[in-house]
């Protein structure tokens, strides 16, 4: 080959390999930008009056003072909508019965959309659910109300051989001439001084506990619950798997059993993560009945089992790198063999097996098919310590699952779903980063 | 450094040992329909008496299957259990009991975009088992329907197939399966030649619900029973419930109790 192809190959393969780390940063971005920007939300967001009261009577956090004031302003400005609301309700009941019964029909959408806004209008009793407690604890959301209130979404079906298209009313027009009629231009001038929109850092959001199925409040216990179920993993499949691995490279013969074992480890490496959580439920739980019910304990050993090979493989890998010259220096000084392996060997090896642990502790924080059956629940408080031997868990991977499809809210609460995904990603990525950082460290001390 | 990592690991793990009292709690696994009653059951419940209620919404068979290997000590079901499943309870020595929590309808929902107003239960049946497979076969565009039923372990799918299709009526292969009752929604909300089937206290404004033999899914109807497709809801617990267990059934007959059913949109019994 002559020398230009040689250099026009060399330039074009570079390019190629340039190009492909430029998209993949690129997918990267792409999947990742959302997911901070909508996660960033559930922490910092423009919050209500409405949010700060929730706090206060929740979680008893923040200045009653201010609150107190902030709340009084609303209510001066609620006062004059409540005053319209009651007015026609007391103008209705003077119309005739057919134009009551009309008008009746239209005004409960209205007043429907204006307790969502504010919470619990005055007169209706106390809520149960702490959901409809407060009006809207978000402006984002608030807004969105406002536009419920002024107009009204109406599907053309005048035609039922097509599809209909969708077009919006203002409700003003059907309230023309009666009390209610300036509501509406009231509301929307002043929704602001109703909702005291203020910019808000809800740290709390990783640190309380979730209110009324995740409507309001934090996410800790499914934080908590990850970590729990991603520790416990690690305390068993981590001595497990270094063990085993020391005996793959240094005790086992090389022969028809040892290569079998080893495929078994591989083949149980690429077994999809549903299988082990059935497995899970069978065998732990139904079984074994390490415990009464779905549990930590139940979730880490199934996680356990699910990381175990990647965790051999990686210390394997770690073991054969560490150079021949090494263990024979040892065992030239006289040492015994298990002595040269806790003393050289695992040491000179224990940055690349720490690697491979804490990726697998990542893998195991991020799992959710093999906790469904075994350990996670959609809705629990955090859990202490004693009980991890008794008590199922939520935990992120599965909640996230749990209001991106079953919630009956989904809808209203996508940045608490957010939030728990930013959380997820955020855990891992440290927990990898924490890696690097680690083995780093200790390979700088075995050289030094 | 490792000392500085252990010790952060200790304090993370200890952080909240103390936060709640140790065991006791109630298990509860089953229906996603129940899913929000129970949910909120458990909220009230952990207030008022302080016991730890944890909710998994796995499916009305799950909770069976739960039930009848006792990890749990409370099924939520959107259908009557099983003869066979009450065998397998049996062989086990567990002993389910029924308690009627709420009375759901099943809201037969379309894209709001469909101008189909109402449907008869034949023509509902015929769309599932795949004989009217356009819109245009019950009055309305021209248009191929979308059709969605839920998995084999939900009770609400078995409750539509007894209520709408008949016993052993198929539903048609092309049939697509959804794992919820939200997902459902998510579904038809997004697809606007859907057809699809939730439980009341899932409808909301993105879905529109049409009315069964000239019957609209409303408070009244399904109480009265003139609404074709509703069904009781269920909690089985082992035998007679007992201690707390008892106490958070009970919840179901009390005012508080039909208050929260009611606001999620449920009928309380």
């Amino acid at each position: 080959m002559n020398l230009g192809t040689r250099k026009i190959l060399d330039n074009s393969f570079t390019a190629v390999g340039m190009g492909s780390i430029v998209v993949m940063a690129l997918a990267l971005l792409v999947v990742l930008t959302p997911i901070v920007y909508n996660g960033v939300g559930a922490v910092f967001f423009t919050g209500t009056i409405e949010h700060r009261t929730m706090l206060y009577k929740e979680y008893g956090r923040g200045d009653s003072k201010t609150i107190e004031a902030q709340s009084a302003t609303a209510d001066r400005y609620r006062g004059e909508a409540y005053r319209m609301l009651s007015g026609f309700e007391a103008e209705m009941e003077g119309m005739t019965p057919e134009a009551s019964r009309e008008y009746r029909s239209k005004y409960a959408p209205v007043r429907a959309a204006m307790s969502s806004l504010l919470g619990p209008l005055p007169g209706d009793p106390q809520p149960m659910l702490t959901r409809f407690q407060y009006g809207q604890t978000r402006w984002e959301k608030a807004e969105e109300k406002l536009h419920d209130i002024l107009y009204e979404k109406k599907w053309d079906y005048s035609d039922p051989t097509v599809m209909a298209k969708e077009f919006y009313v203002p409700r003003a027009e059907a309230f023309a001439g009666t009390k209610l009629a300036p509501l509406f231009g009231y509301v929307d001038k002043h929704l602001a001084d109703m909702m005291q929109p203020q910019f808000t850092f809800y740290w709390g959001f990783f640190t309380d506990r979730s209110l009324d199925a995740h409507i309001f409040g934090g996410i800790w216990p499914e934080i908590q619950g990850t970590f729990f179920l991603a520790i416990g993993a690690m305390l068993f499949a981590f001595p497990l798997g270094v063990i085993a691995a020391v005996y793959f490279t240094e005790y086992a013969k090389e022969g028809f059993f040892t290569s079998i074992l080893r495929s078994a480890n591989s083949t149980l490496a690429g077994v999809p993560s549903i299988v082990f959580g059935l497995f899970g439920l069978a065998f732990f739980i139904n079984t074994m009945k390490v415990s009464e019910s779905k549990s930590v304990l139940a979730g880490s050993l199934t996680l356990a089992i699910m990381i175990l090979p990647t965790i051999i493989r990686a210390a394997e890998e770690a073991i054969l790198s560490v150079p021949k010259t090494y263990k024979e220096a040892s065992l030239g000084l006289g040492s015994t063999k298990w002595n040269t392996i806790a003393t050289v060997i695992l040491p000179a090896a224990l940055p690349g097996i720490i690697t491979g642990g804490i990726i697998s502790l990542g893998r195991a924080a991020g799992e959710t098919a093999p906790i469904i059956f075994t350990a996670a629940v959609s809705v629990g408080s955090a859990i202490g310590i004693a009980d991890v031997f008794s008590s199922p868990t939520p935990a992120l991977s599965w909640n996230i699952y749990n209001l991106a499809s079953e919630h009956e809210m989904a809808s209203e609460i996508r940045h608490v779903q957010y939030g728990m995904v930013l959380s997820l990603v955020s855990i891992v990525l440290l927990l990898n980063l924490s890696a690097i950082l680690l083995r780093a460290k200790i390979s700088q001390k075995l050289k030094g | 450094m490792m000392k500085r990592i252990l010790l952060l690991l200790s304090v993370l793990l200890f952080a909240s040992v103390d936060a709640v009292a140790v065991g006791g709690g109630i298990v509860i696994d089953g229906s996603t329909t129940v899913g929000p009653i129970a949910k909120s059951f458990a909220a009230y419940f952990k207030n008022r008496y302080a016991v730890p209620v944890t909710v998994s919404e796995s499916g009305s068979g799950n909770g069976a299957k739960g039930l009848i290997n006792g990890t749990c000590d409370i099924a939520s079901m959107s259908r009557a259990m099983k003869g066979r499943e009450i065998a397998a309870a049996a062989t086990k020595g567990v002993n389910p009991v029924a308690h009627t929590i709420a009375l759901d309808g099943i809201a037969i929902v379309v894209h709001p975009s469909n101008p189909v107003a109402g449907l008869t239960r034949a023509q509902i049946a015929s769309i599932y088992e795949g004989r009217i497979t356009s819109w245009k076969g019950v009055g309305g565009p021209n248009a191929r329907i979308v059709v969605i039923q839920r998995e084999s372990n939900s009770g609400t799918q078995g409750s539509f197939g007894e209520l709408v299709m008949g016993k052993g009526v198929q539903i048609t292969r092309n049939a697509e399966t959804q794992a919820s009752n939200g997902a459902v929604k998510n579904r038809v909300s997004s697809t606007p030649g859907a057809i699809g089937f939730l439980g009341m206290g899932f409808v909301d404004r993105s879905v529109k619900v049409i009315g069964v033999n000239g019957v609209r899914p409303s408070l009244s109807a399904i109480r009265n029973g003139s609404y074709p497709v509703s069904r009781p809801l269920y909690m089985y617990t082992n035998g007679q419930p007992t201690g707390v267990v008892k106490q958070f059934i009970d919840l179901a007959g009390t005012v508080e109790g039909k208050r929260i059913v009611g606001e999620l949109g449920f009928i309380a019994q």
